[in-house]
């Protein structure tokens, strides 16, 4: 038994009074992520400033058998974040980047190094750091490898997993150790590889070593507008298979382009559109007209209104906030917002779009897409009010409608936001009892007490000799 | 009967047809307690590794293409297809699976995800571990379980696709894998140009190669001795493979022309370069970063010479390759020394004489993690072992 205000008292002496959050007024705060409709509240909250800091509060925790959740900047879309009457381990604090290495190509940062604060440190030196989330603003590199985050770019360029070189982690138990290799190849298991994308139930890193990616010499931002989802979904179809790789492939819907363009982030999409494309080239100048060419003639052939290119950086800067503020522009439709997240193989594309907005008008609902179309990654945002009931119910029977269909197209549940506590109940869509027991089998190699993110990713079920995931044993 | 290291005849084989077959196969391995050496096409030589096995599983009859949609740009395969098979489906598409690993397209996907092995695309296009992106394995339990999936991005559950690439079969038998491709470039071009062998022209030459705007798919040194068997004279030179439609392959071709005295080389000389190795070598890996790496290349280029083979090296991924023709374990005089500490970088043996193993790699997959790693999925250790060149009872 762990009494909470002894455990406060001695996170308070290494991490300092400000460190720690220990009253339910205070922790409400940090009862949610960026996914609606979840609400946990933690016990304790506890904000490390140094490696040293972490280190010794993870130990402590270990020390006393408690579980504790990881979090970074707390904009994940799966409520894999929350705490459920367990201890909270906010990263935000350890914001350092510890070195930029220009040669090498490679930065080592904290884990709550903010993402685009990495490409804007990288900038002086024609690098950036690849992977672009949408919440890149606020979200945190130690966040992007728990999720291995994608983004817009990861079209071309690969999500978070492509991009990490080491990271020096603490096991739930408290040992440190080293995974992958920032200096050159490695042999055995991929454990990094297996870290990256295990939503905080692994451990935590205490540092991550990056790739950076060079600037490309050109970039053209081609923006195609379309009276019908279905064109828009077959000029995506058609470029993909064509063989040009663009460095990103985006759609918006007129729902989606509307609320954009009503809110502080209107970035000049006509409004009256069914669908628009986002479509990026870059790379070497030489020969970069020649497939915008190629990418503007499909769009037409599909039935692309109009094509334009940005004229200039500012232009292609506006165009792309637009995208990547859409779901906040949706702030102004309704209150609440489920962003979801699903992968589909892209040919499925036109059909799969139809298929939702069938099942949107049957359950009474609005699903506004803007999505990764280029890799198939659906977002169907779906805006309504928490605090209506009947609209809830509909709401959470169409998210299943919709993940049923993404799967039966040969797809997944999610391509970038993760499983945390949203989508346990889908796991079973897709694995089987012995694929989802194995998965269980590789957390305990990381974590055998499992008191790391306690209850997220694999359902407990899942794992036959588990009672339930594992609580804290508070005593009053 | 166990088979000693480096023995010449193999155990009793099996040829599962299906992955029902495979369960079979290894739910009568754990019955009987009776390790099983797994292996793809066969074509990738016995590299030396000391796998003590009594029976051997052999995934040729286990092949087919399952599921390929071309504008899906994804493919999935029974682990024994040849990457012929697969190559010659694809491009009937304009589209390829640019893995074009290390010996040939006689090989299977399988072992090519197993192994983790890349080739000399693997600095601009990617390894198994970005390529692959879904898994179907009979884990040593028994069990079958699936990763991943049919889709380019997909982050649900644990990652078991990362953790069975590159295992060497130690954790499952892989029965099915799924992979991206790529379309295949408009145009493409092979040119070859000199290379200096003196440390600081070579510093500088390989900057001035890294700075140019240029986006190779493969940029690769290889050691006079290479060159002479590639027909491209009997220096050291670099090879690049240009791609891209015809604007940008001229501006490159220019550029590199801007680096010296290039000739033009007919694109076979890829494959020529993946199938140089002798069927019984022994090959190290030194990798490296990116300031050392002129350093890695002329220790790499030494090795070889005094071991009477070759080298040639990835720019794109500063990793360098000694491919020397002995595998009796009998090395020239001297050679051992320079395989044990010709660098300080990441040495990694790929193939060895088998007697040398436990001299030279012992493995490296005996942290915590690992060991565990291996004990969840393989509990009765029965797959490949020792091929981690781990001990073991």
């Amino acid at each position: 038994m762990t009494h909470a205000a002894d455990l406060a008292d001695r996170l308070t002496e290494i991490v300092g009074p400000r460190g720690v959050l220990r009253r339910a007024g205070e922790l409400v705060v940090y009862r949610s992520d960026g996914l609606p409709g979840y609400s946990k509240q933690p016990r304790l909250a506890v904000f490390p400033r140094t490696r040293d800091e972490l280190v010794a509060v993870v130990r402590l925790l270990a020390d006393q058998r408690v579980p504790f959740v990881p979090r970074g900047a707390g904009t994940g879309l799966s409520g894999g974040a929350l705490a459920d009457d367990v201890v909270l381990v906010g990263l935000n604090r350890l914001t350092r980047i510890l070195s930029i290495d220009p040669v090498e190509r490679l930065a080592v940062v904290e884990p709550g190094v903010v993402n685009v604060a990495l490409t804007r440190a990288a900038t002086p030196y024609g690098l950036h750091y690849a992977p672009d989330p949408s919440s890149q603003a606020a979200c945190t590199i130690g966040g992007n490898v728990a999720e291995n985050a994608g983004g817009p770019h990861c079209l071309k360029y690969g999500v978070t997993l492509n991009h990490v070189r080491a990271i020096t982690a603490i096991l739930p138990d408290g040992e440190i150790v080293r995974l992958g290799n920032a200096e050159g190849e490695v042999e055995g298991y991929d454990l990094l590889g297996a870290f990256i994308g295990s939503e905080g139930c692994f451990g935590i890193a205490l540092d991550v070593t990056v790739k950076l990616s060079p600037n490309p010499q050109a970039i053209r931002t081609l923006l195609a507008d379309f009276t019908s989802v279905d064109a828009a979904a077959r000029a995506t179809s058609e470029i993909i298979a064509s063989g040009i790789l663009p460095a990103a492939l985006e759609m918006m819907d007129a729902a989606t382009i509307r609320a954009v363009e009503a809110s502080i982030y209107a970035a000049g999409y006509p409004v009256d559109a069914e669908a628009i494309l986002l479509i990026e080239v870059d790379g070497l100048e030489a020969g970069l007209e020649a497939d915008v060419a190629r990418v503007e003639a499909m769009c037409s052939a599909a039935g692309a209104r109009t094509v334009r290119v940005a004229r200039d950086d500012a232009e292609r800067a506006r165009l792309w906030q637009g995208r990547k503020k859409a779901f906040g522009a949706m702030g102004r439709v309704s209150s609440h917002l489920v962003v979801q997240d699903a992968v589909i193989p892209r040919t499925r594309l036109p059909d799969i779009l139809a298929a939702i907005r069938e099942i949107a008008e049957r359950q009474r609902i609005t699903v506004c897409n803007v999505f990764h179309a280029g890799d198939g990654n659906l977002h169907p945002n779906i805006g309504y009010d928490a605090n209506d009931p009947d609209e809830q119910a509909r709401v959470h029977a169409a998210m299943r409608e919709i993940m049923a269909a993404c799967v039966a197209a040969g797809g997944t549940i999610t391509g970038e936001h993760g499983i945390g506590l949203d989508k346990l109940d889908y796991m079973s869509l897709i694995f089987s009892e012995d694929s989802l027991a194995a998965m269980c089998r590789l957390r305990e190699v990381f974590d055998p007490a499992r008191r790391a993110n306690p209850g997220k990713v694999v359902p407990v079920h899942s794992c036959r000799e588990w009672h339930g995931a594992p609580r804290a044993a508070w005593s009053a | 009967m166990t088979v000693p290291p480096g023995a010449t005849s193999s155990p009793p084989a099996s040829s599962p047809t299906s992955t029902a077959d495979v369960r079979d196969i290894v739910g009568e391995a754990i019955a009987h307690k009776t390790p099983v050496r797994i292996v793809g096409r066969g074509t990738w030589l016995n590299a030396g590794r000391p796998v003590e096995a009594v029976r051997q599983v052999s995934l040729d009859g286990l092949s087919g293409i399952v599921d390929y949609t071309p504008g899906d740009l994804t493919l999935t395969a029974r682990a024994g297809t040849t990457l012929a098979e697969i190559a010659r489906a694809t491009a009937d598409h304009g589209q390829w699976l640019a893995l074009e690993p290390w010996g040939g397209d006689a090989g299977s996907l399988g072992a090519t995800a197993a192994t983790a092995t890349a080739g000399p695309m693997s600095g601009a296009l990617g390894t198994p571990r970005d390529t692959v992106i879904g898994i179907e394995v009979v884990a040593g339990s028994g069990k079958l379980v699936r990763g991943g999936g049919r889709v380019v991005k997909n982050v649900a559950g644990f990652d078991l696709t990362r953790l069975m690439v590159g295992a060497w079969g130690t954790l499952g038998i892989l029965t099915e894998v799924s992979v991206r491709l790529r379309g295949l470039p408009e145009q493409e071009a092979t040119l070859a140009l000199p290379v200096p062998n003196a440390p600081a022209p070579l510093a500088e030459f390989v900057t001035r190669l890294r700075s140019a705007p240029i986006a190779p798919l493969g940029l690769e040194i290889v050691s006079g001795r290479l060159a002479a068997r590639l027909g491209l004279g009997q220096q050291a030179v670099v090879v690049a493979r240009l791609a891209g439609n015809t604007d940008a392959v001229t501006a490159q071709r220019a550029a590199l022309g801007g680096l010296g005295d290039v000739l033009e080389v007919p694109d076979g000389v890829w494959t020529a370069i993946r199938t140089a190795e002798p069927a019984e070598a022994t090959v190290v890996r030194f990798s490296s970063t990116v300031a050392r790496f002129h350093e890695v290349w002329l220790a790499a280029d030494r090795l070889a010479t005094a071991g009477d083979g070759y080298a040639h090296a990835s720019v794109l991924r500063s990793s360098a390759r000694v491919v020397l023709a002995h595998n009796d374990g009998a090395l020239p005089d001297g050679v051992l020394e320079l395989l044990r500490g010709a660098t300080r970088d990441t040495r990694i043996f790929e193939r060895l004489p088998a007697p040398l193993w436990p001299v030279l790699a012992p493995s490296r997959a005996t942290d915590r993690l690992s060991t565990g790693v291996r004990a969840a999925f393989d509990p009765h250790h029965l797959l490949n072992p020792g091929i981690l060149g781990e001990a073991h009872a």
